[in-house]
């Protein structure tokens, strides 16, 4: 199941101007699966947003324009002069080839005054240029559109190298029939390449890496991804060599990761290591210890034969530094996560252990008294229980602000209400198929047929006609995506955004009561026709037309009561304080 | 200095001797024309050689609009793409002219509308749009073909 963000426009000021980067990006994100370490990505380049500075908005400023006054004498040097970027243009350093991301090209701060493009003054006739527009023209070209610019005419190509030895940064998507060899040559346009990012739609193999240690020296941040059809022939030992090789290799990220088998990576200067789609490590060493975040996603293959405790273990001796881990793999069990408590890493501060079944409440104790300063929690696909949440409330409401626990089938809505109401910090909270009607077609450990309906254990009954009533002034975002078992809903958060209510098939209608503001988008796609109407109506009115929904009396001293839906216990309605009438923004009900 | 939101007027004339008046406020969209009125340099007609009367007066419109606090976010963007609607020779002038103004927004609309012409072109295409002459030798021309021959795939 798809779990899709979209971020809605908000066209209120600033205005936003055309960042080549183009329109707000659709951030598809696995749900529990394959998840970035609850690290919701930037909209721009795609990075996970947790400590990035995006690229796309470096400014460096090393221009001082020259202002032209038109009281000089008004020939041809004043329009050069004034062709020059004033200082607040952001200088972006970046070729793309990846059509989808868009394109952010490069710009060159040192100082045009000795170059000669041929005419500087722009002439309609011959089609030119001043030579910062031109610059200015070439860099909002996709690479395949910079090589047809290259070869328009000799003022042009001179421009286009220019560009090219300028660039920091390339994204580029290798086609299935290509070679290594188209690699090479774009590589070798812009030898200062420091971050590179290759979308592999053919096979990859340690040609590549030779290629790229060979043609990047200064490279600082790597990232193979891959399509579905292309294979990652890599092997440890080859990847050991090159990650040995590059010593300013800072962040290195590569999907496809079957053919490892295992590796020993030795480098004090990686600090980001991302891998995926592992599969039966035998050895692995993590001689990194300025390593600070690390994600391990293996495969969901079987008779996969990592040993992950002791690869845990020495993760967890070597690393001292890791603040952000996330391991996502089936085999993830509590002796696992012995290992990694055991190492008492001091400077942890985001923990994901996914899909492991075999996860406890004894984990999280474990977890709890070895990193009680947590910012994020991602314990999705275990078996922790309410009593698990009750532990993560009690160590971490200072510091924890994001907690992750879908597809726990042990967890019920009052663990969940328990949660929101012990964490004041919490930001980001995601309950994702948790409370599931065991009849549903969903797929759950313990499925059963109708006719053992009446056999089910207490525990199992309660997850049917489940409510949430929850109040929290942080809270932003809110996933029950396939929390079929809810049927009722009150939600009074005034910072909320994003509410994922995917396939709450069960939600009634006039059980839900939204009562938040700044709301922008609500998911709720499977859901009962009449439900989506009823956001819709809830999410488009104001406040106090809302309110006048409700009966309401007036009381003596002045102040109103309103009567909310009889599945709640009577509160005072406290938002008296409308005088400040927030003006509402648009919110999108997403059903797709 | 300009710190007056008041309805000082600021004069200007383009190459074509045509007289256009705008609000300050208006006026200091561009940088350029910013820079002078800060220098008090603003105080008689501002004579603007390179922008002849037409594109002037669409640069102004543009500074008007967003100066407009009337306009939604919505139409003003429907404004920004209707207003790129132009033929080359428009496209042209405004480019130099919002070059020279300096007008951040319009520039970086029009360069990004001018790489789009070029986007997705053969050399050969774009040559003949912007009226290039191809000054490569053959062997250039050869070097670049080989050089550039998957990108055209």
């Amino acid at each position: 199941m798809q779990h899709r963000r979209h971020q809605s426009q908000s066209h209120v000021f600033p205005r936003r101007l055309t960042t080549p980067g183009g329109a707000g990006a659709i951030i598809v994100s696995e749900p529990k699966r394959g998840k970035k370490r609850g690290s919701y990505t930037c909209g721009r380049c795609g990075l996970p947003k947790k400590g990035h500075s995006c690229y796309v908005s470096i400014t460096t400023d090393t221009n001082s324009p020259i202002t032209s006054t038109p009281t000089h004498a008004p020939d041809s040097s004043v329009a050069v002069s004034a062709t020059r970027p004033p200082p607040t243009r952001h200088f972006r350093r970046a070729l793309s080839f990846d059509e989808d991301v868009g394109d952010v090209n490069g710009g060159f701060p040192e100082d045009e005054d000795d170059l000669d493009l041929g005419d500087p003054v722009a002439d309609p006739e011959s089609g030119r240029f001043p030579a910062g527009c031109l610059w200015e023209i070439l860099r909002r070209l996709p690479p395949a559109g910079l090589l047809a610019a290259a070869s328009v005419c000799k003022g042009w190509r001179e421009t286009a190298k220019r560009l090219w030895r300028a660039a920091e940064e390339l994204r580029l998507r290798v086609p299935a029939r290509a070679q290594v060899g188209l690699v090479g040559s774009v590589l070798q346009k812009c030898p200062g390449i420091v971050r590179l990012s290759l979308r592999m739609e053919s096979d990859v193999d340690a040609t590549m890496l030779a290629c790229i240690a060979f043609s990047c020296p200064n490279l600082e941040s790597m990232e193979i991804l891959k399509s579905d059809t292309a294979i990652n022939r890599i092997t440890g030992d080859e990847l050991g060599r090159f990650v040995v090789d590059k010593r300013c290799l800072k962040s290195l990220k590569m999907e496809g990761c079957s053919n490892l088998g295992g590796f020993v990576l030795c480098s004090s200067s990686l600090s980001t290591l991302w891998l995926s789609d592992l599969y039966s490590l035998s050895k692995t060493v993590f001689n990194c210890p300025n390593l600070n975040e690390i994600s391990l996603e293996f495969s969901c293959q079987e008779n996969d034969s990592t040993d992950l405790a002791t690869m845990v273990d020495g993760l967890g001796r070597n690393c001292p530094r890791l603040q952000n881990i996330h391991i996502a793999s089936v085999r993830l069990s509590h002796s696992v996560v012995l290992a990694l408590t055991a190492a008492q890493l001091r400077w942890l501060r985001m923990l994901s252990l996914v899909l492991g079944s075999e996860i406890t409440d004894a984990s999280v104790a474990a977890i709890a008294s070895s990193n009680p300063n947590l910012e994020l929690l991602d314990l999705s696909g275990s078996s922790i229980s309410d009593s698990g949440i009750g532990m993560i409330c009690n160590v971490f409401p200072e510091t924890l602000s994001r907690l992750l626990l879908a597809l726990c089938p042990n967890i019920t809505s009052s663990g969940i209400q328990f949660a929101t109401a012990q964490l004041p910090l919490l930001e980001l909270m995601d309950c994702g198929m948790t409370i599931c009607d065991p009849n549903s077609q969903n797929p759950i450990p313990d499925e059963s047929s109708d006719s053992e309906l009446k056999h089910f254990s207490n525990t199992k009954l309660h997850l049917i006609h489940q409510k949430l009533i929850i109040k929290h002034n942080r809270l932003k975002k809110l996933s029950l995506w396939g929390c079929s078992g809810l049927d009722a809903l009150y939600l009074n958060c005034p910072a909320l955004n994003d509410l994922n209510l995917n396939s709450c098939k069960n939600l009634h209608p006039e059980r839900l009561l939204l009562q938040c503001p700044t709301l922008e988008s609500v998911h709720a796609s499977g859901c009962q026709e009449l439900l989506i109407g009823t956001i819709e109506h809830q999410v488009s009115d104001d406040f106090s037309a809302m309110e006048n929904l409700l009966p309401c009396k007036r009381l003596a001293d002045g102040s109103k009561r309103v009567r909310v839906p009889h599945f709640l216990s009577a509160q005072s309605y406290d938002d008296d304080k409308k005088q400040r009438r927030v003006e509402r923004r648009q919110c999108n009900v997403l059903v797709n | 200095m300009s710190s007056s939101k008041s309805n000082k007027i600021v004069k200007l004339e383009s190459s074509d001797n045509k007289t256009f008046e705008v609000e300050e406020a208006v006026a200091v969209q561009s940088e350029t024309l910013k820079n002078m009125v800060d220098d008090g340099c603003a105080n008689d007609t501002i004579p603007l050689p390179n922008v002849n009367g037409k594109i002037l007066e669409m640069v102004l419109g543009w500074c008007k609009k967003h100066v407009d606090e009337t306009v939604t976010g919505d139409e003003l963007n429907k404004y920004e793409a209707d207003f790129l609607d132009l033929d080359q020779a428009d496209l042209y002038g405004l480019l130099m002219a919002a070059n020279f103004l300096n007008v951040k927004g319009l520039l970086d609309r029009v360069l990004q509308r001018v790489a789009d012409m070029i986007k997705g072109k053969k050399p050969e295409e774009i040559r003949r749009i912007f009226n290039i002459k191809n000054d490569f030798t053959p062997e250039e021309e050869e070097e670049i073909r080989l050089e550039n021959a998957w990108a055209f795939d």
